[in-house]
């Protein structure tokens, strides 16, 4: 993954997760799979995992853990109210960020 | 109470059992997930700075969860800290800066400025 992708999506990693979690509860190899599955190839497991435990330290999902057949316990995320606010919120940035930027690219300002 | 001068001697008592048996946990991994958790404890420690014995603890749990769980899936070290080890340690490290002694300073470096700006208000 290149350098400006890395750093672009820093910002944007958490509200990507979130919304894979909308109606689709998960652990933390699931999402990763999931996001690889869906072009973010070169994704860490570990830059996965840090956001979560980040997005659970704020609150934006509930978490339940369940036993697995080989390793410990997985911890199943959930997005609760809150995160659907957060989400809501970071698409209406996410729209006028690219609305934005669409504006710059096309000349205008 | 006599743990109270204890542990201000030696530190909390029930931190030091948590380290070990976090200490345990690694030592159950295979060798090269063990090398690299290691050398991750390593850095996070030197780096983080964290003086909350309470939140380093938590941080290496959360650590050894994460490489309980890629051992069982046999996910490639590689592919669990990334191309840059030190932008996804310091990336982990952000979860737990409560416990960061540079805390204080960044609240000290705030109050300083918002003293400044009420001084400005006053006309």
């Amino acid at each position: 993954m290149g350098k400006q992708m890395t750093e672009m999506l820093k910002g944007t990693l958490e509200g990507i997760v979130l919304a894979l979690l909308t109606g689709n509860p998960a652990y933390g190899y699931e999402i990763t799979t999931l996001l690889r599955e869906k072009g973010f190839s070169d994704i860490a497991e570990g830059t996965v995992y840090a956001l979560l435990v980040r997005i659970e330290q704020k609150g934006l999902v509930d978490v339940e853990k369940r036993p697995s057949e080989k390793g410990p316990p997985r911890k199943v995320y959930t997005l609760n109210a809150q995160g659907d606010e957060y989400l809501e919120e970071f698409w209406r940035t996410w729209s006028f960020l690219a609305q934005r930027l669409e504006q710059l690219r096309d000349g205008g300002n | 109470m006599a743990m109270g001068w204890i542990e201000q001697v030696t530190g909390s008592l029930e931190q030091k059992k948590q380290y070990r048996q976090y200490k345990a946990r690694t030592k159950q991994l295979p060798a090269n997930y063990r090398t690299a958790i290691d050398a991750l404890e390593r850095y996070l420690t030197y780096f983080g700075a964290i003086t909350k014995g309470e939140t380093l603890v938590k941080m290496l749990e959360d650590l050894a969860d994460l490489f309980e769980q890629s051992a069982a899936t046999g996910t490639p070290i590689r592919e669990v800290v990334g191309e840059d080890p030190v932008e996804f340690a310091e990336t982990f490290l952000q979860n737990y800066s409560e416990g960061q002694w540079i805390n204080k300073e960044r609240k000290r470096l705030n109050e300083a400025i918002e003293s400044v700006r009420k001084e400005e208000e006053v006309p």
